[in-house]
């Protein structure tokens, strides 16, 4: 394959479980990222903690592995000190919304030039399964046993009312969508921010009646609305279904950026 | 060309860092460091450095070692509750061998305390607050000179043993102008060179420092906070690698300690020694200097950690040490630690100096 | 080009039988070394890669490729004169 010799190999395989979506996400991201003739010695692939972030150890760049929540916060240093530098960053839904949710928001403010690539499983993997910030209503995990009852982020929204140059949401089944987004988001100066829905068969699906990967891979494909045809559907005022998330490419404009390529 | 001016201190340790050729700075701010910030604003970009203002005091020490890791000398400037957020990236810094200096400007704690006033109450916090068994290197400063002075020496040892340098400043020092003396250049301690194609946290020397693989240099390098073997790839459930680890991180600053002491001894033959560090060693040379007696002694430090235990042991007919400090005697405590005779703490907390008055009543009463 | 799984970094989820839109793989049922029941390729000629991507000259298709969560999946040049089984499918 084009992109493998961006992984490294003596690492594989990686700590991710069987049917974790993960690993689709970082192919669709190496895919995106092998057609931007990057060099590998100018691109830094920068991570906080969580399954999502144990990524970079698996690809052959520098890489940073930080701490918890802060992977934007390091990587505004490495893009600031070095312009030339090509920023990725792997995070998660609890990384990066929550206990990382002020770096995020202000990382988009400043529209600083990096891309964000969120693994949303829509728990706490590594930690066993705690709720997020991103687990729908009514969703069991071990810290909210009746459901959870709390109101989850929409983390493009978030990112779009920020100030972010470029948002899109995507499903560990649209890979080939995906792939075609992280290359938009590499390609647009300042900050890029996609969202990916990904199934947690050990944490997530095992709780939520996805005891299939396949079933809970069916049911991202199944419940999710290209944006298109959700704005079709708002234009003839017809009735947007709640139960379903928009994917597609939310936003893209062209505002000053911060740390842009001299 | 050395040139004289007069400075306030804040201002002599962003000069400091602009000569040790510091090229980013990232960080938030806050009463009494702010001045730095604000001087490195004016100064970085106009030298070609980054200057950020980051959304806290986390994200500030996070963005200088993203920063350091490019090969860049990187610095923040803080006070006690910013210090105290900061507490879990400086572990990171340390795991990593990030070299970077952090200014803490110390002010009355705990909590938000007296954000105007001056103190010394974080000096056991740099040392031990950080989660795990770490060892760090902090400084002292005691005047506007040594602002300017120990910023540059903080750079270098940070770059020479790949470790966190906090320059251990207070308000009294930060805010206070006074003559200066402006070398022209200063001395430069770069890391140490990297053999390529080496795993990246290798050790082949007894100071146990590894070279430095920046970024950028098509290493590809992997820097993990997870225990890490010496290729750096993540490896936390071996038993030994971890005691390896940490020992060597502890062991290369540990093993040094004689070497990197600075302090001055006056009159080491006295009976009676005053220890101090930071501010209140200004009222100690002014009761020196009203007293002239050779039997007070003075043991000024500048490396507060890792402790200069030897400087001590030069006082070989010492019946006493006295420690005025602006905490409740935190090194105090290291330092009976060491020695076999009483020693005698002066904590005075408030923000105001102690006076020669109050060090003398002290000298006087009955041992 | 042939379509191979790595056995090694195969951990059986069983993700290429869903998403293949050819349905060349097909649920494994033999375990492993490793305890993994690895997925069986379901008369793979019918893949569009293994079949045209030295004419074209460049990747087809390829989603098990990208879906596969453990990098498993990648084609490899068929030995010459290598022998093929024919299907005819009316």
């Amino acid at each position: 394959m084009s992109y493998d010799d961006w992984f490294r190999k003596d690492r594989l395989p990686h700590i991710f479980c069987a049917g974790c979506g993960n690993g689709t996400i970082i192919n669709c991201t190496l895919a995106a990222i092998d057609q931007m003739n990057w060099k590998k010695e100018e691109t830094i692939f920068v991570s906080g903690i969580g399954c999502s972030s144990r990524a970079p150890g698996y690809i052959l760049t520098d890489s940073l592995h930080t701490t918890h929540g802060r992977a934007i916060a390091f990587a505004t240093g490495v893009k600031m000190a070095k312009p030339d530098f090509n920023v990725v960053v792997f995070t998660g839904d609890g990384d990066m919304a929550a206990i990382g949710g002020n770096h995020f928001i202000h990382a988009c403010r400043r529209n600083i030039d990096m891309t964000v690539v969120c693994m949303n499983n829509q728990i706490y993997g590594m930690t066993g399964g705690q709720g997020s910030p991103t687990t729908p209503k009514g969703c069991l995990s071990s810290t909210t046993p009746y459901g959870c009852a709390e109101t989850p982020f929409d983390l493009c929204e978030l990112a779009t009312a920020a100030g972010a140059n470029f948002v899109a949401r995507w499903t560990s089944y649209h890979v080939k969508e995906l792939e075609k987004s992280v290359k938009a988001g590499l390609e647009t100066p300042g900050f890029s921010f996609i969202e990916v829905l990904t199934q947690c068969p050990t944490a997530f699906g095992r709780r939520n009646k996805f005891r299939q990967v396949i079933d809970h891979v069916e049911f991202l494909k199944s419940h999710s609305l290209l944006k298109a045809k959700r704005d079709r559907l708002v234009e003839k005022h017809e009735h947007v279904p709640e139960d379903m998330f928009v994917v597609g490419e939310l936003t893209r404009r062209n505002r000053p950026a911060l740390g842009v390529k001299p | 060309m050395t040139r004289i001016e007069f400075w306030q201190g804040n201002i002599a340790c962003a000069e400091g860092a602009l000569a040790a050729g510091c090229t980013f700075f990232g960080g938030y701010p806050i009463t009494p460091s702010t001045e730095v910030a604000e001087h490195m604003a004016a100064k970085l970009p106009k030298r070609g450095g980054a200057f950020i203002q980051m959304e806290d005091e986390i994200a500030g020490i996070a963005s200088i070692i993203g920063a350091s890791w490019t090969g860049a000398r990187a610095m923040t400037a803080t006070s006690g509750p910013g210090f105290s957020l900061m507490m879990e990236n400086i572990g990171f810094a340390i795991m990593t061998e990030t070299p970077c200096v952090v200014v803490n400007v110390q002010r009355g704690g705990p909590s938000t305390g007296q954000p105007t006033m001056s103190a010394q109450g974080d000096m056991l916090q740099v040392r031990f607050g950080s989660h795990g068994d770490i060892a760090i290197i902090a400084l002292c400063p005691a005047t506007v000179q040594e602002m300017f002075e120990l910023t540059v020496k903080a750079f270098n040892l940070a770059d020479k043993y790949r470790v966190p340098v906090f320059l251990m400043a207070d308000e009294t020092i930060g805010h206070m102008r006074e003559k200066i003396i402006v070398p022209d250049t200063v001395e430069r301690v770069e890391r140490k060179p990297f053999v390529a194609g080496t795993p990246a946290f290798r050790v082949t020397d007894p100071d146990n420092i590894p070279g430095f693989p920046a970024f950028g240099t098509g290493q590809h390098v992997h820097v993990t906070g997870l225990t890490h073997d010496e290729r750096g790839y993540p490896c936390a459930t071996n038993p030994n690698l971890h005691m390896a680890l940490v020992k060597r991180l502890v062991d290369k600053i540990e093993n040094a300690r004689d070497e990197m002491a600075d302090y001055d001894v006056i009159n080491p033959d006295a009976g009676q020694v005053f220890v101090a560090y930071g501010a209140p060693v200004r009222t100690v040379m002014q009761v020196m200097h009203d007293k002239k007696d050779t039997n007070i002694g003075f043991l000024r430090i500048r490396t507060v950690w890792p402790f200069p235990e030897k400087a001590l042991a030069e006082f070989k007919n010492a019946k006493r040490f006295i420690i005025p400090e602006m905490n409740l005697g935190q090194i105090s405590r290291e330092i009976e630690r060491h020695v076999c005779v009483p020693v005698r703490s002066i904590p005075k907390l408030g923000g105001e100096l102690h006076t020669p008055e109050e060090l003398v009543a002290v000298l006087e009463e009955k041992a | 080009m042939k379509l191979v799984i790595d056995e090694i970094r195969c951990k059986g989820c069983n993700l290429c039988t869903k998403v293949c839109p050819y349905k060349i793989f097909r649920e494994g049922k033999k375990l492993n070394r490793r305890g993994i029941a690895v997925p069986e390729l379901d008369r793979p000629e019918r893949c569009t890669n293994c079949r045209l991507r030295n004419l074209y000259g460049r990747q087809l298709c390829g989603v098990c490729q990208l879906t596969c969560p453990d990098q498993a999946i990648h084609w490899i040049d068929e030995e010459p004169y290598e022998p093929h089984k024919v299907a005819i499918e009316y």
